[in-house]
């Protein structure tokens, strides 16, 4: 697969967003398969970020660490970036104070990288405009690098700015940034076959499941890179009525939802890790008084505060063993906007029907990664309960609610619905729910701790991706799915088996493939391979070495190419 | 009480009897949950809130224990977060009366944030404050409420600041429904109660509680002679926040009934975007809901 990689940098505020959508927004009009990520300081102005593109013909699931072209909007971006642009790359620049960058420009001619520039900002005023459309001058400048039709990003930026009255110089400007480009320098791209595409990304993605799932209540407090789901569903509040509440802390935001859930309604919330923390004891109580309680935990690298704008795997363990007491929990993770639709409604299912905290991991790679995907089925996954309904109602008894069952699941049936009343008790209880302290308390404890086995049966099994005979292999979970299944599909010597399900783990399937595959490696975004950790210590198995990342920066493809060499 | 009251009391006793468990009772004798668990009883048969309908839910310590000694559903939750779950059940199924208690110590320490935005969302839900002025279950430790001076465990020298005032700050949030009771009257309680249960928005009722063993100082002789009741007051006029909150600055006596009412405050649930046309509630509504409409955007 060969793929065409793109950055557009920038200071926060200069525009580099908009150009950046502007390109994956015709690119994907074109029918290419599209990638893309931002990278960003915690700040609202200033600070370098990069809007990242990697597109082809075939799909596109990573981003590469280097880029074909690089756009640079200013100066302190161009510094910055230049290094990750390739030998005989291309560069694309506004600026016109060419003494400014007489470094950078010596150093492209050593690497021989051939330089597409124009004066944006004097043409941006030429137009018309201000130099605040230096952006939109080099959209049309990269878009007549690639060789795309004009006509195409023309309707793309018409519709984006429909409602602006400086429509008519954005589209000047874009012209005049296309003409700025001999033609007959243009690169040659494959012409894709255009298959139909939506393009989102994960948090975008998980919304709408969690929509489409059932969910009626939706209760957070705003931590980056979490934020945006609130938006989307606020945004979507007035065509499906869901009920959208911003609250006052992450403790508030998991308590409302477990009431809001032992009410009987579909809610969850969404947090990063330090949302997470204050949410714990909510998690210990769910546990307890077994009550649905799906939180989402949006990666990013810790401790406190870390690097609030940038991804990691680092929370694993911490939504696995934090929570006062034992109890059963599933942990689950997505890897890109499809298993966010997805899995956000297996979530709700195994909440519901086992009665117990459900964690979605999801990581601000995936959150903010737009990329493009086949439609969503929405027929694949049914809403599951696990509630008595109907006639059933009238044969319950009280203590049904808490019953000591073999597989510890219990009868659960909604407030309200007739039935007897129970007591959901977090005091350790009887079957009545009653406050019990006798030795017996001990059988109710049990109980719940069956769900775990009883969960581990019916969780689907890892999946193994790539030849049955690959020299090296890897596991891994969350987004390491997309750059192992990149690296598959340009070096038939690899396979990956990706976990989703993390907790509880099955491990039949990970020590069949420990066996079989003889040189299997850990791919994880953490420093510690908590992973890793948690396979080895389940299935006796030893990984034999270990591709950790925990620089805020997700796996990109020459990560794991550069490990294989070195593995070899 | 008058004659009509017990009237009405001895036709429904039976239902009242139906709130009641067989679970022997664990609080001290002369404790205030009694009256308060016997009064609040009453003011839920006498509004006619049906069992099958009714949530309750508690916060840990001596007034958690009530938790399963009323027939109804209950949750018993965490320390200082009663309020966002019995929340959080209320505003998925507004069928539901929801009532939420808890002591001093998780109001107005562990969980003080949460009673600020209960109090601004305005929640419809009823709150009652038991304040006894001390951490009961783990053995009488001082509370934000506890008086300047005062003795208890861990506190040996006597409190050193000032106490918090409850009403005066709940008064100070703009609230909607905000009323005193004692624990050493049942019939005061009950009609504080019934009127607190009719309140559209977000009710929170102080009950000044007796804590027979580890607040001597403050028995029920010593709140009844320092209470008085509003409504016996000329020109008070519980519409007017400007005299609720001067009459609740007073120190060294107690005001008793509804000190405050705004009956123009929109609950939350008025104030939801997007629910005013739905007849349905949010349990009633989980299914899959359309988003082709969003799908065909991307």
């Amino acid at each position: 697969m060969i793929r065409t990689r793109l950055k557009i940098v920038g200071q926060s505020g200069s525009g580099l967003l908009t150009a950046g959508e502007l390109v994956a927004d015709s690119l994907k009009e074109l029918g290419y398969e599209i990638c893309t990520d931002r990278e960003y300081p915690s700040l609202i102005k200033g600070g370098t970020s990069c809007f990242t593109i990697n597109f082809s013909d075939q799909p596109v699931r990573s981003l590469s660490k280097t880029a074909d072209i690089l756009v640079a909007i200013d100066k302190p971006c161009l510094l910055e970036y230049f290094p990750t642009l390739k030998k005989e790359g291309i560069l694309v620049h506004g600026y016109e104070r060419l003494a400014g960058i007489k470094e950078i420009l010596d150093q492209a001619k050593q690497k021989k990288i051939k330089v597409v520039a124009c004066q944006a900002r004097e043409i941006a005023e030429q137009s018309g405009g201000t130099v605040l459309m230096a952006n939109i001058i080099l959209t049309g400048l990269v878009w007549g690098v690639l060789g795309l039709d004009l006509k195409i990003m023309q309707n793309i930026v018409e519709k984006k700015f429909a409602k602006k009255f400086w429509l008519p110089i954005a589209i000047k400007c874009l012209q005049a940034g296309f003409a700025s480009v001999d033609k007959k320098e243009s690169l040659v791209l494959p012409k894709p076959k255009p298959q139909p595409r939506i393009m989102l990304d994960g948090n975008h993605a998980l919304s709408l499941g969690a929509i489409h799932g059932g969910m009626r209540a939706y209760i957070a407090y705003p931590m980056s890179p979490a934020s945006s789901i609130l938006t989307h569903v606020a945004q979507m509040a007035k065509d499906t009525g869901v009920l959208v509440k911003q609250a006052e802390d992450e403790i508030t935001a998991a308590q409302m939802v477990v009431g809001a859930s032992f009410a009987g309604t579909r809610s969850m919330t969404a947090t990063s890790g330090g949302g997470y923390d204050l949410m714990t004891e909510t998690v210990s109580l769910a546990g307890i008084i077994e009550n649905p309680l799906v939180i989402v935990c949006v990666q990013r690298p810790g401790p406190a505060t870390g690097l609030p704008t940038w991804t990691g795997q680092g929370d694993l363990n911490m939504v696995t063993y934090s929570a006062h007491g034992e109890f059963a929990r599933i942990v689950l993770s997505v890897s890109d906007p499809t298993d966010a639709f997805d899995l956000i409604q297996h979530a709700f299912n195994l909440s519901e029907k086992y009665q117990t905290p459900v964690v979605v991991l999801s990581e601000k790679v995936i959150a903010e990664s737009q990329m493009t995907i086949p439609n969503f089925d929405l027929k694949k996954i049914k809403i599951e309960r696990g509630l008595v309904t109907g006639k059933d109602l009238d044969k319950l008894e009280s203590s049904d609610r808490y019953k000591i069952t073999k597989n510890g699941i219990s009868l659960r049936w909604l407030p309200g619905s007739s039935g007897p009343h129970y007591f959901a008790n977090g005091d350790e209880h009887d079957e009545e729910g009653r406050i019990d302290e006798t030795e017996e308390a001990g059988d109710m404890y049990a109980k719940r701790m069956r769900k775990v086995d009883t969960i581990k049966k019916e969780l689907p099994e890892p999946e193994v991706f790539g030849s049955k005979k690959a020299k090296i292999s890897f596991i891994g979970w969350g987004s390491s799915k997309g750059v192992m299944l990149d690296t598959i599909a340009n070096n038939k010597d690899v396979n990956y088996l990706h976990v989703t399900y993390l907790h509880p783990l099955r491990t039949e399937k990970i020590k069949k493939f420990m066996q079989e595959n003889k040189n299997v490696h850990l791919i994880e975004g953490n420093y510690e391979g908590q992973l890793g950790n948690k396979i080895e210590g389940e299935t006796g198995q030893k990984f034999k070495g270990k591709l950790l990342k925990w620089n805020g920066r997700q796996f990109f493809t020459e990560d794991v190419e550069e490990y294989i060499k070195k593995s070899n | 009480m008058d004659a009509k009251k017990i009237e009405q009391l001895t036709k429904k006793a039976d239902q009242i009897g139906k709130l009641d468990t067989k679970q022997v009772m664990t609080w001290c004798d002369g404790c205030g949950n009694y009256g308060i668990q016997n009064a609040l009883k009453r003011a839920i048969v006498l509004e006619n809130i049906e069992q099958q309908k009714l949530l309750q839910c508690f916060d840990i310590g001596c007034v958690g224990n009530e938790s399963d000694k009323v027939e109804c559903y209950t949750i018993h939750g965490l320390h200082g977060r009663v309020l966002p779950l019995a929340v959080g059940a209320k505003i998925a199924n507004p069928e539901l009366t929801v009532i939420a208690s808890a002591g001093d110590g998780g109001t107005f320490s562990e969980g003080v944030n949460h009673l600020v935005h209960a109090v601004r969302n305005d929640y419809p839900i009823l709150f009652l404050l038991h304040d006894n002025e001390n951490y009961a279950l783990t053995t009488g430790q001082a509370t934000a409420t506890t008086p300047k001076g005062q003795v208890r465990n861990g506190t040996p020298d006597g409190v050193a600041q000032d106490p918090l005032n409850p009403l005066q700050f709940v008064l100070s949030l703009g609230p909607s429904f905000v009323a005193q009771t004692l624990s050493a009257n049942v019939n005061h309680m009950t009609e504080v109660f019934q009127k607190a249960l009719r309140h559209k928005g977000f009710a929170f009722v102080e009950i000044l509680q007796t804590c027979p063993t580890y607040n001597k100082q403050c028995p029920n002789e010593w709140y009844a002679e320092r209470v008085f009741e509003v409504e016996k007051l000329k020109n008070y006029d519980c519409r007017d926040i400007w005299q609720a909150r001067k009459i609740v600055a007073e120190t060294g006596k107690f005001p008793i009934g509804v000190i405050y009412e705004n009956l123009q405050k929109k609950n939350f649930l008025e104030t939801v975007p997007h629910r005013e046309k739905r007849k349905t509630t949010l349990i009633e509504e989980v299914a899959h809901t359309d988003i082709t409409k969003f799908l065909g955007k991307l």
